[in-house]
């Protein structure tokens, strides 16, 4: 089969961090290849440098095709998020910025139109040309969103996460539009952290490591325990990661009990956290662990189920009555809900108990606010000029202290931690576990909701999340294999993927 | 809301304490009040160039003062609800609104009113109010509506009840409760002078040291952020925007207190004088930052502009040109130098 894309031992580096070291790869035309490896492996790199938006430091990427030497399009990636416009209709997105003239330079409608028909007709929906996005069900949107790049004439498609947001059935129907467009010669790379969709969808698979290509391989040799061991890496899989004994679990009640939770992607969950124990919750995207957080801390209403705090049941849906019943969180991103920008380090660790620091006249004692903070500021070991600098002017780890250190300041009962460490350094995220092992110590239940490894690794105990459900609760000593395995749902190769969209039992 | 990308500052370090102390220095003074002091000391100087009247106390507080003062109550109405991160472009309706309902029913039938008591006739008018920025908040902050749309239609109807109610007419003949506010003078100031100058302190320190006024700010800088600090974000909204109300009635009632009289056009057009004041005064029209200093300094600089237009004898037909031509002015001074001083955006 003739050769569709070769990338030949290309290299990257952002300062001293090497992204991708010599890696090389080939897809033949027609093929549909895996692109597979945990956060930070590299795929984000090599799918900037593959769609051309960023240039490799050495080596090349050549797109072949019969008789041409392939253009900037050569490569289109259809990301995980949306990229259309939602009150324009199927076919204005999928012309979008290219629009057929009349020699008036008028948009020709009639023929924006008909090559948008054309396009959907191939994966089954000619229908939906004339609909304006925002209409349409998630798989709609995602055929769109591609057909929208196949216009384009690409010589590769490159799939980013393309399940995202798409339920089981919509997913498995996606499978099977795919399947018909490679028939009709379309080549795929396939990003996905959704190991057995890629056994669904792919026939090959690259394994990026740590920068490297690790491994390339048919999939029809490969089984899913196969893939995560080459994601993590031997060693980790097996004996490294820092593995540690298991502290002696902790005798007292739990204090927070979750049970039977249900929620938009959360079906029927318990959990319970005891005082003294940091407990780590994770899943792939979608899983529902975020959705969970969210209950917890009363960022989203339950549809079924109850949480109680020290036996007494939680306001689910209401945050200020959530805090108030001892719970402190952060918010799972730190730049749309997690801080204010204008406001000072002190005012943005102490927004959720501005009250505590009213003198006799009502008013905000500034005094007492810096000291409380000055407090805060040392136990999370937060770096700024004083407690009147502007929250904007930190440095991005700073900034996540400031946050995580209003999840301490009503001295909660329960602390739930979403993604503690996004975005910051290795010596701010060591501060953040010095600072979260010392409150665990001190008897602080901690939930750590997060796909950081590193951030697991903090923990008692893992509680891994597959399709809304627990499936699997790790204890130490455990390995990062053993989480990447357990993520996909037990590491067996049975696909768990059923066509209906109803759940399997675990 | 747009986000404000936040600049990173390297770490403090020893070396970097001289350029701390001077943050700090500069920090202490916002520097929108640095920039609009010299401007005012400038537009003093010519005024008083212009016309040696300019300097009299009767002209500094009988015609700058007081009649800043109407402008004044709305700024501070209208920056409450800015810093908030909304607006109201009903306050002007409100202006008009609010006094010509009270002057037609506390009227004497002679003059075609209802002739109630003044305090029944606060009874309705208050309730009235109420309403009006009840219904601007829920339509805000509960049906997430646009605020444009909604406090213009709300603009439009009140107008239009103004005019109704009016039925035409002017109201002069007040009783002498109504115009207090107007000619009432305390320790030989008029009362309008003393409601500017404590209105913008006790907005100053509302703002900036009580719970409620930080969780404005707060929820102005950043919705999500406010709201997972476990602020009750759409209660506030709608006290700020009855509050707005509130306040747009009584700038209503000192304006009619200073003309002895409600026309059905009263209050109509100042919004934008009132948006020009608050944005010159450092208030940001994104929400969460800017301070009521700044937004009174802002109000008597445009009172001081106006004052030596109207010495300095400009034709009245050009009045008009010249202010929107020295606000244009003023933003832009105000843009320079926030691009000099890196610090020099508007504190919270």
């Amino acid at each position: 089969m003739p050769e569709a894309i070769v990338v030949d031992q290309v290299s990257k580096a952002f300062g001293p961090t090497l992204a991708l070291s010599a890696v090389s790869l080939t897809v033949n035309r027609g093929e549909s290849r895996a692109l597979i490896g945990k956060n930070g492996a590299g795929k984000s790199t090599l799918m900037s440098i593959l769609t051309g938006l960023s240039q490799p430091d050495s080596g090349s990427v050549q797109v072949l095709a019969e008789g041409d030497a392939g253009g900037a399009s050569a490569v289109g990636c259809v990301y995980q998020r949306s990229t259309l416009i939602p009150a324009a209709t199927a076919a204005e997105n999928i012309a979008l910025a290219r629009f057929p003239r009349s020699r008036a330079g008028l948009i020709r409608w009639p023929e924006v139109r008909r090559q948008a028909t054309e396009l959907l007709a191939e994966w089954e929906y000619a229908d939906l040309a004339g609909t304006p996005v925002e209409q349409l069900e998630p798989l709609e949107r995602k055929v769109v969103e591609i057909c929208r790049v196949l216009s384009q004439g690409p010589r590769v498609l490159l799939l980013d996460e393309p399940t995202a947001g798409l339920d089981r059935g919509a997913s498995q129907r996606l499978f099977g539009h795919i399947e018909r467009a490679r028939a009709r010669g379309v080549t795929i790379i396939y990003v996905s952290h959704h190991l057995h969709e890629v056994f669904e969808v792919c026939d090959s698979v690259t394994v990026l490591r740590d920068g490297r290509a690790v491994l390339t391989e048919q999939l029809t040799r490969m089984t899913v325990p196969d893939l995560v061991d080459a994601m993590v890496g031997e060693a980790a899989a097996t004996a490294g990661g820092g593995l540690r004994a298991a502290r002696p679990e902790s005798a007292r009640p739990p204090v927070l009990v979750a049970s039977g939770v249900t929620a938009p992607k959360v079906n029927g969950v318990d959990l319970a956290l005891r005082p003294g124990e940091c407990v780590g919750l994770t899943g792939l995207d979608g899983a529902g662990h975020m959705q969970l957080a969210e209950v917890l801390t009363g960022q989203r209403p339950a549809e079924a189920g109850t949480v109680t705090l020290d036996g007494r049941p939680l306001p689910l849906g209401d945050i200020r009555g959530c805090i108030e019943a001892g719970i402190g969180f952060t918010p799972e991103d730190r730049h749309t809900s997690g801080y204010v920008p204008a406001l000072s380090v002190a005012e943005n660790a102490t927004l959720n108990i501005m009250p505590r620091f009213a003198n006799g006249f009502r008013l905000i004692s500034g005094k007492k606010r810096d000291a409380f903070y000055s407090r805060l500021a040392g136990e999370w070991n937060i770096k700024a000029y004083g407690a009147a600098q502007p929250t904007e002017e930190l440095s991005g780890g700073n900034q996540q202290k400031v946050v995580l250190a209003r999840s301490v300041a009503a001295d909660p009962k329960v602390l739930v931690l979403v993604n503690p460490t996004a975005g910051v350094d290795v010596s701010a995220k060591n501060s953040i576990y010095t600072t979260i092992e010392a409150l665990r110590a001190d008897g602080q239940a901690v939930l750590i909701v997060t796909t950081d490894d590193a951030d697991l690794e903090v923990c008692d105990r893992v509680v891994v999340m597959v399709h809304g459900e627990v499936s699997a609760e790790l204890r130490h000593p455990f390995t990062e294999g053993m989480i990447a395995a357990a993520v996909q749902g037990g590491g067996t190769t049975e696909p768990d993927l059923l066509p209906s969209g109803e759940e399997d039992s675990q | 809301m747009s986000a404000v990308s936040p600049r990173k500052l390297s770490e403090p370090v020893a070396a970097a304490a001289p350029s701390h102390a001077a943050r700090r220095a500069r920090r202490s003074v916002d520097p929108v009040v640095l920039t609009l002091l010299p401007i005012i000391v400038i537009a003093v100087i010519v005024g008083a160039v212009v016309n040696p009247v300019f300097l009299t106390t009767t002209n500094i507080i009988d015609n700058i003062i007081t009649t800043s003062a109407v402008l004044g109550v709305l700024v501070i109405a209208e920056s409450l609800i800015l810093i908030g991160g909304y607006f109201d472009l009903s306050l002007e309706a409100t202006v008009g609104f609010a006094p010509m309902l009270l002057a037609v029913l506390v009227s004497s039938a002679a003059d075609a009113g209802l002739g109630l008591p003044f305090w029944a006739g606060l009874l309705i008018t208050i309730p009235a109010v109420l309403l009006i920025g009840l219904a601007n908040g829920l339509m805000i902050a509960k049906m997430k509506l646009n605020a444009f749309i909604v406090t213009l239609a709300m603009l439009i109807l009140l107008q239009g009840l103004t005019i109704g109610l009016s039925g035409g007419q002017t109201f002069a003949m007040l009783p002498k409760a109504m115009t207090y506010l107007g000619d009432g003078v305390i320790l030989g100031l008029p009362v309008q002078a003393w409601i500017f100058v404590l209105a913008f302190a006790a907005a100053y320190v509302f703002m900036k040291f009580t719970p409620t006024g930080r969780s404005i700010y707060a929820m102005g800088g950043n919705l999500e952020a406010a709201r997972a600090a476990g602020i009750r974000t759409t209660r506030l909204t709608i006290g700020v925007v009855v509050a707005g109300s509130l306040l747009a009635a009584l700038a209503g009632l000192m304006l009619t207190g200073r003309i002895a009289s409600v026309t059905a056009n009263q209050g109509s057009g100042m919004i934008f004088t009132v948006f020009a004041a608050a944005v010159i005064g450092g208030i940001s029209l994104n929400g969460g930052r800017g301070n009521l200093i700044g937004a009174g300094l802002g109000v008597i600089l445009l009172g001081i502009i106006q004052n030596i237009l109207t010495l300095s004898n400009v034709p009245s037909f050009w009045i008009n040109a010249a202010y929107g031509a020295i606000i244009l002015a003023a933003l832009l001074i105000g843009w320079v130098s926030t691009q000099r001083f890196p610090g020099g955006r508007a504190a919270a």
